[in-house]
C-alpha cells in the first residue's frame, strides 16, 4: 500500500534566452515563489530533487545553497529531456512509500551555452559518431509516417500551428507569435520533411513543484493541490534490427502502466502536455497514449479534436514546440502547468472543468534505443 | 575470431579497449563489409565488434562480416550541420541487423523499402538504391 502524493505548489519563469543568467539565476527565483506560495519553510524540505542534463557538477547544491537549503539529500537527476520527470518520479516514489513527507523538485537547463543548433548527444554514441543528432531522427520518423499513413506534410505543420496558437495564451512560453500552416512549411528546411518551425526553439529555463504526502498536505494547511494518481519511468530496450520508429514501444508501454496506477483510460483525461520535441512526434505520440489507432493520430490534428473545444487539450501550454524545451526542466514544467489546469489556474488557456491531466517526457538519443527514458504521470483534481 | 579479451582474466573484472577499433567497415573473405558480431551461444547477429550478447548476455561472440544488401527503412536529408545536405538513413541488412547510414543517389531512386547496397571507397562507405525487390 502506497500512500498518496500531492503537488502542492509550483513556480517557473518564462522560457526563452535567458543568456545573463546562470542555471542558479534560472532556479532560484521559481524556487523561491514555490516554496512561498505552498506556505514551505525550509525546515519542512526533506529532500530536494534535481533535474537537468547540461548544468555540471553539483547543480543542484550550487541553487539550493543560495537559500541557505542543505544538510537534507540533494539529489542530481539526468535523464535528458526526461530528467525533471524522473527528478518528479523520485520525489513521488519516496514520498508515496512513506520516506519522506516533503519534497522540491527543481528542474533547471540553459541550453543558450552551447551558442544554438542542435542538442549535443554523448560523442562516445555509434551513431552520434556517425553524425546523427535529433532533427535527423525525429525526421526519419516523419519520412516512414507519411510513407506508411495518408498523412500529409500539412498535418506536421498544423501540429505547430496548434503550438503556436496556445503559446500565445500561455506567459510563460517562449514562442508567442500566431504562425499558418503556409508560415511553418515555407520555414528554413532543417531535415526533410522537418521545417524549422516544426523543431523547439533553444530555450533556458527553470520550473519547480513541491510534493508533498497527505498527512504534510493537512499539516501545512495548503489550499490548492493535485494528487499524483500515476507516476511511471521506463527506460528504453535495445534492439538490434527492425525497429517500428513510428510505434516508440517506451511511449506505449509507459502509458499502459500509467494508466493502470491510475485506473483510468485515455478518454477518461482532459489534459495532456506530451513530448512534442518535433511536430511528428505529437502525432505518434496520439496514438502511443491511446487517443487514436496506429496510423489514425493525424486525423486528431486535422479535425482539431486536441485543441480547446475538441475531446482533450493537448499542450495547453504551447508544449515543447511553442512553451520552448530546457530539457531538463520540461518534465517538471509540464506538472506545473497541469498544477495550475487542475486547480483553475491556468489563465488564458484554461481548459475547462480539467479533472483528469498526464504529462508525458522522453528523452535521449542513443543508438539501439528508441529513447533513452520516458516518464508519464498522471494527475487528478483535488 | 571468438573475443573474450577485456572481459575478465583471473577473476577480475578489466575494461574493454572499445575505443581501439574504430572502423565500421574490414574486409572479410566476402569482400569488404560492414563489421558485426555473432553471438556463438544464440545466434544473435548485431552491429559493429562487441564483447557480449545483448540478448543472452554470453561473451561467446565472434566478429562476422554482415550482409552487404537491405532494405531501406526511412531516410532523411539534414540541411543543418556539417557537410550538409547529407542523407542519412536506416537500412535494415538482410541478416536482420539495422544500421544508420550515409545514403547516395544511385539509378533508383531513395525512397522507404527501397533495395540498397553496400558502396565503399577507402575508409567511406555508404549505401546506394539498386533496382529489384
Amino acid at each position: 500500500m502506497t500512500d498518496n502524493v500531492f503537488v502542492v505548489s509550483a513556480a517557473m519563469i518564462p522560457f526563452g534566452k535567458h543568456k545573463q543568467s546562470s542555471y542558479v539565476g534560472l532556479a532560484v527565483p521559481p524556487l523561491i515563489d514555490a516554496l512561498r506560495s505552498a506556505g514551505v519553510e525550509k525546515s519542512d524540505i526533506e529532500a530536494v530533487y534535481v533535474g537537468h542534463s547540461y548544468g555540471g557538477m553539483m547543480t543542484g547544491q550550487r541553487i539550493c545553497k543560495e537559500i541557505g537549503l542543505g544538510t537534507v539529500p540533494t539529489v542530481n537527476v539526468d535523464n535528458a529531456c526526461s530528467s525533471g520527470a524522473t527528478a518528479v518520479h523520485e520525489a513521488y516514489t519516496a514520498i508515496s512509500q512513506g520516506l519522506i513527507d516533503v519534497a522540491v523538485v527543481i528542474g533547471v537547463e540553459k541550453l543558450t551555452q552551447f551558442g544554438g543548433g542542435t542538442l549535443p548527444l554523448s560523442a562516445e554514441d555509434r551513431e552520434v559518431k556517425q553524425g546523427i543528432t535529433m532533427p535527423p531522427i525525429y525526421a526519419m520518423r516523419a519520412t516512414r509516417y507519411l510513407h506508411e499513413n495518408p498523412a500529409t506534410a500539412e498535418d506536421l505543420a498544423l501540429v505547430s500551428v496548434k503550438s503556436r496558437k496556445h503559446g500565445a495564451l500561455n506567459p510563460y512560453a517562449q514562442m508567442r507569435q500566431h504562425v499558418t500552416v503556409e508560415d511553418v512549411l515555407a520555414a528554413r528546411p532543417i531535415a526533410d520533411p522537418l521545417t524549422l518551425l516544426m523543431c523547439c526553439p533553444t530555450s533556458d529555463g527553470a520550473a519547480v513543484v513541491v510534493l508533498a504526502s497527505e498527512r504534510a498536505k493537512k499539516r501545512l494547511g495548503v489550499q490548492k493541490s493535485i494528487r499524483v494518481a500515476a507516476s511511471v519511468l521506463h527506460s528504453g530496450h535495445v534492439e538490434e534490427g527492425f525497429r517500428d520508429m513510428t510505434k516508440p514501444e517506451i511511449t506505449y508501454d509507459s502509458a499502459r502502466d500509467a494508466y493502470a496506477q491510475a485506473g483510468i483510460e485515455a478518454k477518461d483525461l482532459d489534459v495532456i502536455e506530451l513530448h512534442d520535441a518535433f511536430s511528428i512526434a505529437e502525432i505518434i505520440y496520439y496514438e502511443a497514449l491511446g487517443l487514436a489507432e496506429k496510423g489514425r493520430g493525424f486525423e486528431l490534428i486535422r479535425n482539431g479534436r486536441t485543441t480547446f473545444g475538441g475531446d482533450v487539450v493537448v499542450n495547453p501550454s504551447g508544449g515543447l514546440l511553442a512553451k520552448g524545451h530546457p530539457v531538463g526542466a520540461s518534465g517538471v514544467a509540464q506538472v506545473a502547468e497541469a498544477f495550475w489546469q487542475l486547480t483553475g489556474n491556468a489563465g488564458a488557456r484554461q481548459v475547462d472543468d480539467a479533472r483528469w491531466g498526464l504529462t508525458h517526457v522522453t528523452g535521449g538519443g542513443t543508438a539501439g534505443l528508441d529513447h533513452g527514458a520516458c516518464t508519464i504521470h498522471i494527475f487528478e483534481a483535488a | 575470431m571468438s573475443t573474450t579479451a577485456g572481459l575478465s582474466a583471473e577473476g577480475a573484472s578489466l575494461p574493454i579497449a572499445d575505443l581501439e577499433d574504430e572502423s565500421s567497415i574490414d574486409t572479410f573473405d566476402e569482400g569488404i563489409r560492414l563489421v558485426g558480431t555473432l553471438c556463438d551461444q544464440c545466434g544473435k547477429r548485431m552491429l559493429g565488434a562487441r564483447v557480449v550478447c545483448s540478448a543472452c548476455v554470453s561473451t561467446e561472440v565472434s566478429r562476422v562480416a554482415l550482409q552487404s544488401t537491405g532494405t531501406l527503412y526511412s531516410f532523411t536529408t539534414m540541411r543543418v550541420g556539417a557537410d550538409q545536405p547529407r542523407v542519412l538513413g536506416y537500412v535494415d541488412l538482410d541478416d536482420g541487423v539495422r544500421t544508420l547510414t550515409d545514403l547516395r543517389e544511385g539509378d533508383v531512386p531513395l525512397v522507404p523499402d527501397a533495395r540498397v547496397e553496400l558502396r565503399t571507397s577507402g575508409a567511406s562507405w555508404w549505401f546506394t538504391a539498386v533496382a529489384g525487390s
